[in-house]
């Protein structure tokens, strides 16, 4: 992997003079992208015009997606009876919600099961992390009965920006490893130490050059601190619920594992009193082993 | 050298003879090892919540320290070992950074630990050493040819948190 020259800055340096929200987009190799078709699909199912039809219209014009969007289709998970074939039959057998969680899982595996090393994470531990984000963001909004399909977005890209700053924060390991022994700020203040912002920060900021969805910028902008947001969110705590039960179950095991501060507020705010946390976190792990299935293919539709 | 049995989240697991056990993605929940160095049976759990819930059965003894200590007993009883003889050792029990607005419900890892020593003290099963708390995730392995412990937190080296054998 090709390292920017700023990257050997020394650490002084680099404390003096922050990176800025720019140069990591400008100057990250390989940062995530998200393809075309899925960005299309997201913002119709958010459109009022929406319709099976177009869903399927925009996901067809990627072909090696919309093969992987089947693949998960006819996935142990939803055991369907016969295999489906084309992305309109899919949309109107699993419904433009679900559909557009597979082109979203889809789109984003590729980049987001990479090894992070500036995280300390291997192979696929950000993506494991990130889908139980998703699943648990589901759960909880379908207890506060609002939009699952929104909330799965929003938890399985909260992290996004740690795939762009993983390469920053590994070329100031010294600065990074000073900052965490000395085990008095949560993570996200780490960060900011370092690097001069913090890994919402850097995902909102590529959230919006994307063109996502500001409710979906603003959970990924605040997942860690949802009271400083102005008027509170539901989408920003489903999240950072969501974020506790994963953190909780083991589900980051990166440097900064469950470093983060959480809120209370958050959950008084989505009606969870204290008693149901322990059933909230066993129908998120049911639910989330449930899913293994979905990556497991189906005897039947192959 | 033995195969690594990995034990995955809310699972229990029981061998008898010479086995290493892995179990990997410990944050709140607690690894719980257990072992008869005479009998050579080992039992793993890695216990989820800390109580199951009244209005229904588990579907899986393990996921909670009420049921996958029993549970676990019972197993490695019936595989030859003797509770009088079986020594213990644990880690994890993380816990958030900070909690704001209070909150000891969210404390899952103090309220784990808690749960899984009520557990081991009912049996009257000492518990050799642990590694716990704080808020970083962990990976605990145990070799039976050796009775080694080792720890590994986050990225760190495995490191020997004791040895289990025969009191």
């Amino acid at each position: 992997m090709r390292t920017p020259s700023r990257l050997s800055e020394p650490t002084m340096t680099t404390l003096k003079n922050p990176l800025s929200l720019e140069d990591l987009v400008s100057n990250t190799p390989d940062l995530p992208v998200m393809p075309a078709a899925v960005m299309a699909v997201i913002r119709e199912t958010e459109s009022s015009t929406c319709s099976a039809q177009s869903v399927a219209k925009y996901l067809s014009q990627d072909p090696a997606l919309a093969v992987r969007v089947l693949r998960l289709a006819n996935s142990a998970f939803y055991s369907l009876r016969r295999q489906i074939m084309e992305v309109p039959e899919a949309v109107v057998v699993l419904g433009m919600r679900t559909v557009r969680n597979l082109a979203m899982i889809a789109g984003s595996y590729p980049w987001m099961s990479r090894e992070l090393k500036g995280y300390e994470l291997g192979p696929r531990e950000l993506w494991a992390h990130s889908f139980g984000v998703a699943i648990g963001a589901e759960v909880v909004a379908r207890r506060a009965r609002l939009n699952e399909s929104e909330a799965f977005s929003a938890g399985l890209l909260h992290n996004l920006g740690k795939v762009a700053m993983s390469v920053w924060l590994e070329s100031r390991a010294e600065a990074l490893f000073d900052a965490i022994s000395k085990d008095e700020a949560p993570f996200d203040a780490v960060e900011r130490q370092v690097l001069g912002f913090d890994h919402m920060q850097a995902g909102a900021h590529m959230a919006e050059s994307w063109n996502l969805p500001k409710p979906l910028v603003r959970a990924i902008r605040f997942h860690h601190c949802p009271d400083v947001v102005e008027n509170p969110e539901p989408l920003v705590d489903c999240v950072h619920i969501a974020d506790f039960m994963a953190m909780s179950a083991g589900m980051n095991p990166g440097w900064d594992g469950l470093r983060y501060e959480i809120s209370l507020n958050a959950f008084e705010r989505m009606k969870i009193s204290p008693d149901d946390i322990t059933s909230l976190m066993d129908e998120f792990l049911l639910t989330y082993s449930r899913h293994d299935k979905l990556f497991e293919e189906h005897p039947k539709a192959a | 050298m033995s195969d690594i049995v990995t034990i995955g989240i809310a699972e229990i697991q029981v061998r008898q003879g010479d086995v290493r056990f892995r179990c990997v993605g410990i944050g709140s929940c607690v690894g719980v090892c257990l072992f008869d160095p005479i009998a050579k049976v080992t039992g793993f759990a890695h216990v989820m919540l800390p109580a199951s819930f009244a209005d229904h059965e588990p579907e899986s003894p393990g996921k909670f320290a009420d049921t996958a200590i029993p549970a676990l007993i019972a197993a490695m009883e019936e595989r030859g070992a003797d509770p009088t003889r079986i020594v213990a050792a644990m880690g994890g029990g993380a816990q958030m950074f900070r909690i704001l607005g209070g909150g000891e419900s969210l404390d899952l890892g103090p309220r784990n630990l808690q749960a899984v020593e009520e557990q081991l003290n009912k049996y009257g099963i000492a518990c050799v050493a642990a590694d716990t708390g704080g808020n970083l995730g962990r990976t605990i392995t145990f070799a039976s040819d050796t009775g080694a412990v080792f720890v590994k937190a986050n990225s760190r080296e495995d490191r020997v948190l004791c040895e289990l054998r025969a009191a």
